[in-house]
C-alpha cells in the first residue's frame, strides 16, 4: 500500500469517528438527562403547581403553563412585524442599498446574545416601564422574546417567499392581477408552509431562551390567573392578570437546581429540564412534519 | 404600505435596541475610555470599571471551544457529505439538530451534575498527570472539576450542529464538476477533499465557524455553572475564570436601579455587541447568514 491510500484511509478513518463521536454524544446526554430524570418524574410532578406541592421545586405545573404562556405570546407579538418585514424586503425594496442596510440590522439583531437582551428588557421594561408592564411580568418577558424571534421568523418567511418561482407570479401578473393580489392569492398560499415553519421554530427558540426570561418575567410559584384587581402602582389603577403578573418558566426551573442545590435535586432539575427538551422536540418535530408535507404535497 | 409599517416596526425596535445598549453604556466609556477594556479592576465600591479579567475569560474560552470544536465539526461535515451513505446521513442530520433543541440550562446542568464529577475524578487526573509539566495543562485545583476545560466541552457540544451543518451547506454546494475533474486527473478521495474541496468551500467553512463562535460567545447559562466566576484569567485548561456575559446575568438584578454601575453592565454588553457586529459582517461578507 502506498502512501497516498495510507493518507486516504488514515483521514476517512478520522471523518467516521467524528460521525460516530457526534451521534454517541447526542445519545449520551439525552439518555443521561432521562436517567436522571426519572426518579422524580411523575403525574402528580407535571401536573401541580409548585404552590400545591410541600416545598420548592416539588412540581413544575406552573413554571410548564408559564412556558407555554411567554412563547405563544411572544411569537404572537413577534410574527405580523417579522413576516411584513421578509414580505418587503423580498417583494417591494428588491435589492436597493436600503434593503441591504435592513438586512445587515436584522442579522445583527439575529446574533445579538440572549444576554443583552435580557439586561436591555430588564432595564427598559422591568424598571422603567413598570407602571405599564408590572414589572417583572409576562409582558415583559414576551415583549424581551419577542426582539430575539422577530430575525428567526423573518430568516425563514424570507426564505419561504424566495422560493416562490417567479414563473407563477408573473403568470398572475400577465393575466392583469395587481402587485396585492398576486401577493395574497399566489405567493403567500405558495410560502405559507415555510412561514409557519418559521412561526413554530420560533416558539421553541421563545421556550429556552433562558437568559432572557430569567431578567424579564421574575419567576412564581402559582399558576396563571385570569382576573383584574385594583393596583395603584401601575397605570389605570389596576392590575390586569397574567400579563402583568409574574410568571413561572420552564428554564428558571431548571436553574433553581444550580441556584438552590439545597431545595431543588438534581434529580429535579433534570425532570423539569426533560420535559423542556420534551417540549421543545415536539416542537421541532411539528416543523418537520410541516416540512415533509410541503415535500408530498 | 402595510409591509413597509411592519419593516418600519422591526427596523425601529431593532435600532431602538442597539442605541439604547451604547447610550445607557456612554457614561461608564466616556469616563473610562481605553482602560475599559484594558483595566484589571472592576469595583462597584470604588467606581473602577474595567473589563480585561471577563474579557479574556470570554476570549480564552471561546479560543479553546473551537480548538476543539472546529475539527470535529469539520469532520462531521466530511463524513455527513462525502463518506456517509445518503440514508445514513439522511438519519443523522435531524439527530445532530436535535442538539440544537437542548436548551442552553439544560446544558448548564448537565456539566454540572455528570460531567463535572467525571472531570475532577478521572480526565482532569489523567490529562494533568501526563502533560502537567507544560503549565497549560496542569491542574493547580484538582478537587474542582468545574472550570475552563468543562465549559469548552460544553459549549463544544452546544455549537457543533451550527458549525457542523452551515460546513456541509458549503462543502455540498462545491459543484460535482470539480470533484469528477479531480478524480480524472487520478487523485484520492481524501486527496480530492482536502485539495480541491475543502478550499472550494472555505468561505462557506469559515463563516459557519464564525457563526459557531459567535454563539460560544454569547453564550450565558451554561457558562455561568461551568466557568467558576473566579476573578482569575484562566492560565491553565483547568483553570476557573469569568466570562463577561455570566457578569452581566449574576451583577444585573443588584445593580440595574443605580446609574454608574447599571452603565458599566450596559459596557460589557456594548463590547460582546461590537464584537458580534464585527463577526455578522465579515459573516455576510464570506456570503454566510444567521
Amino acid at each position: 500500500m502506498n502512501k497516498r491510500k495510507i493518507h486516504e484511509h488514515i483521514f476517512k478513518l478520522i471523518s467516521y469517528l467524528a460521525g460516530i463521536t457526534t451521534v454517541l454524544i447526542l445519545f449520551g446526554i439525552l439518555g443521561k438527562i432521562t436517567i436522571e430524570a426519572m426518579p422524580s418524574l411523575s403525574l402528580y410532578y407535571i401536573l401541580t403547581p409548585e404552590s400545591d406541592s410541600p416545598r420548592f421545586g416539588g412540581a413544575i405545573a406552573n413554571a410548564i403553563v408559564g412556558t407555554v404562556f411567554l412563547s405563544v405570546l411572544s411569537t404572537a407579538m413577534a410574527t405580523p412585524a417579522a413576516v411584513g418585514t421578509a414580505i418587503y424586503l423580498k417583494r417591494y425594496a428588491k435589492d436597493s442599498h436600503f434593503a441591504r442596510m435592513i438586512g445587515f440590522v436584522i442579522d445583527v439583531l439575529a446574533g445579538t446574545p440572549t444576554i443583552v437582551i435580557g439586561l436591555f428588557g430588564l432595564l427598559v421594561l422591568v424598571f422603567y416601564l413598570r407602571p405599564i408592564t408590572g414589572g417583572f411580568s409576562l409582558i415583559s418577558g414576551s415583549i424581551a422574546l419577542a426582539i430575539l424571534i422577530i430575525p428567526v421568523i423573518e430568516r425563514a418567511a424570507e426564505k419561504a417567499i424566495e422560493r416562490v418561482p417567479h414563473d407563477i407570479e408573473e403568470a398572475s401578473y400577465a393575466m392583469g392581477a395587481t402587485r396585492w393580489d398576486t401577493l395574497r392569492l399566489i405567493t403567500l398560499p405558495y410560502a405559507l408552509t415555510g412561514i409557519v415553519t418559521g412561526i413554530v421554530l420560533s416558539i421553541g427558540r421563545a421556550a429556552e431562551a433562558s437568559a432572557v426570561i430569567i431578567l424579564t418575567a421574575g419567576y412564581t410559584q402559582f399558576l396563571p390567573e385570569f382576573k383584574v384587581l385594583a393596583n395603584e402602582r401601575l397605570l389605570f389603577g389596576i392590575k390586569i392578570y397574567p400579563f402583568q403578573d409574574l410568571v413561572a418558566a420552564l428554564p428558571i426551573t431548571v436553574y433553581h437546581a444550580y441556584e438552590f442545590p439545597h431545595f431543588v435535586s438534581p434529580s429535579e432539575g433534570f425532570a423539569a429540564a426533560f420535559v423542556l427538551i420534551v417540549i421543545v422536540m415536539l416542537i421541532n418535530a411539528t416543523t418537520r412534519l410541516l416540512l415533509w408535507k410541503r415535500r408530498i404535497g | 404600505m402595510t409591509f413597509f409599517a411592519c419593516t418600519f416596526v422591526t427596523v425601529l425596535v431593532a435600532l431602538i435596541f442597539i442605541t439604547f445598549v451604547f447610550y445607557t453604556a456612554y457614561p461608564v466609556l466616556k469616563s473610562e475610555g481605553l482602560s475599559f477594556i484594558t483595566g484589571k479592576t472592576w469595583s462597584y465600591s470604588d467606581n473602577v470599571y474595567g473589563v480585561r479579567l471577563f474579557l479574556a475569560g470570554t476570549l480564552v474560552m471561546t479560543g479553546l471551544t473551537l480548538v476543539l470544536a472546529v475539527p470535529l465539526s469539520i469532520f462531521t461535515a466530511i463524513f455527513l457529505s462525502e463518506f456517509a451513505p445518503r440514508s445514513v446521513a439522511s438519519t443523522m442530520r435531524p439527530m445532530i439538530e436535535l442538539l440544537v433543541g437542548i436548551p442552553s440550562v439544560v446544558y448548564g446542568i448537565f456539566g454540572l451534575f455528570v460531567l463535572a464529577p467525571i472531570f475532577r475524578d478521572h480526565l482532569n487526573p489523567l490529562i494533568s498527570g501526563a502533560l502537567g509539566f507544560i503549565p497549560f495543562f496542569y491542574d493547580s485545583s484538582p478537587q474542582l472539576g468545574i472550570g475552563l476545560l468543562l465549559a469548552s466541552t460544553i459549549l463544544t457540544v452546544m455549537i457543533l450542529p451550527t458549525i457542523t451543518a452551515f460546513s456541509e451547506d458549503a462543502i455540498s454546494s462545491v459543484p460535482n464538476d470539480y470533484k469528477e475533474a479531480s478524480y480524472a486527473l487520478g487523485a484520492t478521495h481524501w486527496e480530492t477533499i482536502s485539495k480541491v474541496i475543502l478550499p472550494a468551500a472555505s468561505a462557506g467553512i469559515i463563516a459557519a465557524v464564525i457563526l459557531g463562535m459567535m454563539r460560544a460567545m454569547g453564550e450565558t447559562m451554561a457558562i455561568v455553572m461551568l466557568l467558576g466566576n473566579s476573578f482569575n484569567i484562566p492560565s491553565s485548561i483547568f483553570d476557573t475564570g469569568y466570562a463577561m456575559t455570566s457578569k452581566i446575568l449574576n451583577d444585573a438584578g443588584f445593580y440595574i436601579e443605580q446609574a454608574t454601575p447599571r452603565s458599566a453592565l450596559f459596557g460589557i454588553a456594548a463590547v460582546l455587541f461590537t464584537m458580534e457586529m464585527v463577526f455578522v459582517a465579515i459573516a455576510r461578507k464570506l456570503g454566510g447568514r444567521i
